[in-house]
């Protein structure tokens, strides 16, 4: 295995072309893709438009079980978006540069699968075409949505979200935007020379840009926070046993940077095999993202654990019977397969070995995630068929309209990121080269010797005489277009 | 006295900042460090170190932005929750502080990251056209130049440029 | 105006439901339903769908789970604190039952999760539905520990009152279409029915003047309803409703989240009362030969 994240020695120019190049000529697996993804969304929209005109019972929904797929996929999605702001904001503020080259994926990530996860409160609305009463605006009847709702909570910090996720995304492509408008003809000329914004890369640019994109990375890591608190708040604000958990934000917050990370590992994969990304998405940064991935689990396991012992221990009778029957009730199948699928595969991960291998980890990853929806469906299904009132207990299977829409959601997913990757450069150039720029520097010891001295030396403006700062470095030095 | 603009670039930052330490020590009379213009493909780490500080306004809009959320967002929920149409539910206060805090932690980041866009599309000088004189090597790997000066001061400035192994100028003069 | 409002009353609008809550309440309509008199006929069911135009929904959907039952004869063939061995024996005497309708929880979990208030309290101590509001999130009826809202998962209009049934429809209110959330009002179209009345004549609501379907069609008078804050009799005087009587029999009352009595003849309780919901039904525990 290769020890470097990244080779140094790449020449900036070939990065341009690498990357640009991935955004032309789709190829026939591309409009395989596209086709497969826009044949799923046709069979949701053929589902929901029966639903929306018979009515919502066609998906078998019930009394008592009146939520059931689309919420646990719903709480999937918004789950999902976490990751890209973790790897993105928080690796950003730490300054780990091995997330440069990854982010940009994974920040559109998270704007796709929000957009995603928006869809599932309208459809599973009953009567979605009042869905907008949800919002607060100005109505001449006086009336204003519940702001004690969570559910009001969730449309604040999904649209506040959905805002910031999607600006932060797009700022922090504003220079990449400007090299395609640079190297582009024809149509796309025209497009990108709107979206960059007239980027021309000057000092003044850079420096705003770069404080906008700290201020925003500072913004998005609590707000992720808040948000899925909020998601968990639907449940852990309610009164019913196995919703009504202390530590569901927390829990849910784990459960969220998890699947999202190996959603993240997922479409790192994918991508470095079909735009051959070897040079940029390199076994090194796939070992680190696995790292963390395995951290993560083990923190959602922790979790996992210590809500079954408290409510083991609480004595909540009609809890602890919940608790039970998730083991052994009619569940209890997919319980035991989100535990095994959430808590002990991603033991695969403790070893190098399996962490550097693409097939192993492509599976692992997948089946990582199908236990995270497992896990979403495990929260809100087990609770609706048995709560406090022992009348109301029932079980209910969905049937196909709730699940041609649950795989549409990830056909509209999909298609939303094929069109993503072929617009916007899904490996951050700028960055890329930062990061070379950056490692050049640190590898190279003298031109290290000179910065080190320089960050010690008083500032400019304070005495204009110390003029060395120019760095005119030896003649030896590397320069941008390397060796 | 009519005004010109040059534009030199550069094959990498060491021989740019070289030209910009020459300007600072006034290597050309009468044309200050504070008329630079760095246009790079990335934004070198200690690039004030060469052309010293330069104010950067968008903390002050994103502070602003969050204190506006803050009080805007609780004024605008309380005074929603106590409109006429009054709604008590589940013995809950017609104004209950938890949610609004909740909320008001929403509309906090929301008005702030607003906010912050503002400030940086007004500080970073966005939606305005590109001048004349840019070159789009510069966001491929070469590293530019861009003073706007006295006619008379171009000539000199050219000297010093290709002293500095300027791979291209480019001047041209404001009607 | 609005702002207005918040700073002039703000202590009213901070208080909750332990201070006395928002509403200074005209009525507090409640139930008692002894449980030693139903006899499990039914009785009240059918007359809550012909009160209130529930949809027949047939059979299958029934066995799917999607009827409106907004008045409810539960049967239970178990009651495990007997422990095992008694089970047969209990099971010999029959099904034990109790008829459920919506408790109009004073601190109703419904009520605050509705994303655009289609169901609040009001000043008579309802719980009230907002058809018109509704737009179907559901999520009053996953926090209801009773599981007593009913969605209209179909148009069951469209197909429950084949004609000439239709002409049977109480016009007093509306018939409800899919994707709304409907449960029991104690038959609030009555209610204001009354109280329109009674302003009319220029009088307060006396007790016993009206009842909702259950109560009224109830052959045994199992089900006792009124107010449970004062009564104004027939005569004009003042004085406590049957209901409240019965509250104050056993020993039952608003605020209070469990039962500590030990005197056997004291029957009365409010189910779930630990949830802290507050309930306005009162239950009187059946006394069976075991």
């Amino acid at each position: 295995m290769q020890s470097k994240d990244i080779n140094e020695d790449i020449r900036w120019a070939k990065i341009n072309e690498d990357v640009l190049r991935s955004m032309e000529n789709p190829r026939m697996g591309y409009w395989l893709a596209v086709g497969v993804c826009l044949l799923l969304l046709a069979l949701a929209i053929i589902a929901e438009i029966y639903q929306y005109r018979v009515g919502m019972g066609v998906g078998k929904l019930n009394w008592p079980h009146m939520w059931d797929l689309y919420i646990a996929t719903f709480i999937f999605w918004i789950g999902m978006s976490h990751s890209g702001t973790l790897l993105s904001a928080i690796l950003h503020i730490t300054q780990a540069d091995w997330r440069k080259p990854i982010y940009r994926f994974a920040e559109a990530m998270t704007t796709f699968t929000l957009m995603t996860a928006g869809l599932f409160p309208v459809i599973h609305l009953g009567r979605l075409w009042n869905m907008y009463w949800v919002l607060p605006y100005f109505s001449d009847r006086g009336i204003w949505p519940n702001f004690r709702s969570p559910l009001v909570w969730d449309a604040f910090a999904i649209f506040t979200y959905l805002t910031s996720s999607a600006l932060f995304l797009y700022i922090g492509s504003i220079p990449d935007l400007a090299i395609c408008r640079d190297s582009a003809t024809g149509w796309r000329k025209k497009l990108y020379t709107i979206l960059s914004l007239g980027w021309r890369g000057d000092d003044r640019q850079w420096r705003n840009f770069r404080k906008t994109y700290l201020i925003m990375a500072c913004f998005l890591i609590p707000l992720a926070v808040s948000v899925h608190s909020i998601v968990s708040s639907d449940f852990a604000m309610s009164i019913m046993p196995g919703w009504h958990v202390t530590t569901f934000p927390p829990y849910f917050v784990a459960g969220a940077l998890y699947s999202g990370c190996a959603a993240i590992i997922t479409l790192f994969i994918l991508l470095r095999y079909f735009f051959r990304f070897e040079d940029y998405m390199t076994l090194p940064i796939l070992d680190k993202t696995c790292k963390l991935t395995f951290a993560i689990a083990m923190v959602w396991t922790y979790l996992n654990l210590i809500e079954f012992a408290s409510v083991w221990y609480g004595h909540d009778a009609v809890a602890k019977e919940l608790l039970i029957a998730k083991f052994t009730g009619p569940y209890s199948p997919y319980f035991w397969a989100m535990l095994i699928l959430g808590s002990v595969l991603p033991f695969v991960m403790a070893f190098e070995k399996m962490r550097t291998n693409i097939p192993v980890m492509f599976v692992v990853s997948i089946l990582l995630n199908v236990g995270m929806w497992l896990e979403r469906w495990m929260i809100v299904a087990p609770t609706l068929s048995m709560a406090y009132h022992p009348f109301a207990f029932d079980v209910m299977w969905a049937n196909w309209v709730q699940w041609f829409i649950v795989l549409g959601s990830f056909g509209w997913f999909g298609l939303l990121f094929l069109i993503f990757v072929k617009v916007i450069p899904s490996v951050s150039m700028y960055e890329v080269k930062e990061m070379i720029f950056h490692r050049r520097h640190i590898a190279n010891k003298e031109i290290a010797a000179v910065m080190h001295r320089r960050a010690t030396d008083p500032k400019p403006t304070a005495q204009p005489a110390s003029g060395q700062a120019g760095g005119q470095g030896s003649p030896g030095t590397p320069g941008l277009e390397g060796a | 006295m009519r005004k010109g603009r040059i534009l030199a670039l550069f094959s990498n930052f060491d021989e740019a900042f070289a030209a910009v330490s020459d300007i600072r020590h006034y290597k050309v009379p009468g044309v200050s460090v504070d008329d630079v213009t760095v246009i790079s493909p990335i934004e070198h780490p200690e690039i004030e170190e060469v052309l010293g500080e330069r104010p950067c306004h968008v903390p002050k809009f994103t502070l602003v932005g969050a204190l506006f959320g803050m009080t805007f967002g609780f004024l605008f929920l309380t005074s929603a929750q106590a409109t006429f149409l009054v709604q008590p539910q589940g013995g809950k206060p017609v104004v209950p502080l938890p949610t609004n805090f909740v909320l008001v932690y929403e509309m906090l980041i929301l008005f702030g990251v607003l906010f912050t866009l503002v400030g940086f599309i007004l500080g970073a000088r966005l939606f305005r056209r590109r001048k004349s004189l840019y070159s789009e090597k510069v966001t491929l790997d070469q590293v530019g130049i861009e003073l706007e000066v006295e006619e008379k001061y171009i000539e000199p400035l050219k000297e010093l440029f290709n002293e500095h192994q300027a791979l291209e100028i480019r001047e041209e003069v404001i009607k | 105006m609005s702002l207005k409002n918040l700073f002039t009353d703000w202590s009213r609008y901070r208080k909750g439901i332990e201070e006395g809550g928002f509403h200074d309440y005209e009525h507090m309509w409640g139930m008692a339903v002894d449980l030693n008199k139903c006899i499990g006929c039914n009785a009240c069911a059918v007359a809550c769908y012909a009160e209130n135009n529930l949809a027949v929904v047939g059979e299958q959907k029934f066995y799917d789970g999607q009827a409106m039952h907004w008045m409810r004869i539960e049967r239970y063939w178990d009651e495990p604190d007997l422990g095992e061995d008694r089970v047969q024996e209990f099971n010999h005497h029959g099904a034990s039952f109790i008829p459920f309708m919506c408790q109009n929880c004073n601190a109703a979990t419904c009520e605050p999760v509705c994303p655009v208030a289609a169901t609040y309290h009001t000043p008579d101590g309802l719980n009230a539905q907002v058809y018109n509001r509704c737009i179907g999130s559901r999520y009053c009826s996953n926090n209801c520990p009773y599981r007593l809202r009913f969605f209209n998962f179909f148009s069951y209009y469209e197909s429950s009152w084949p004609e000439p049934l239709h002409m049977q429809l109480n016009p007093d209110l509306t018939v409800r279409d899919k994707g709304v959330m409907e449960k029991c009002t104690f038959c609030v179209q009555r209610i204001r029915a009354a109280k329109d009345k009674a302003r009319r004549e220029n009088r307060k609501v006396r007790d016993g003047e009206f009842l909702p379907a259950c109560a009224q069609t109830c052959p045994t008078g199992a089900i006792v309803f009124g107010d449970l804050l004062t009564l104004h009799t027939p005569g004009g005087g003042v004085g406590e409703t049957e209901v409240a009587n019965l509250w104050r029999a056993h020993q039952v009352e608003l605020g209070k989240t469990k039962q500590t009595k030990q005197n056997p003849e004291l029957r009365g309780y409010r189910v779930f009362e630990k949830l802290n919901t507050e309930p306005c039904v009162m239950y009187l525990e059946r006394v069976r030969e075991v």
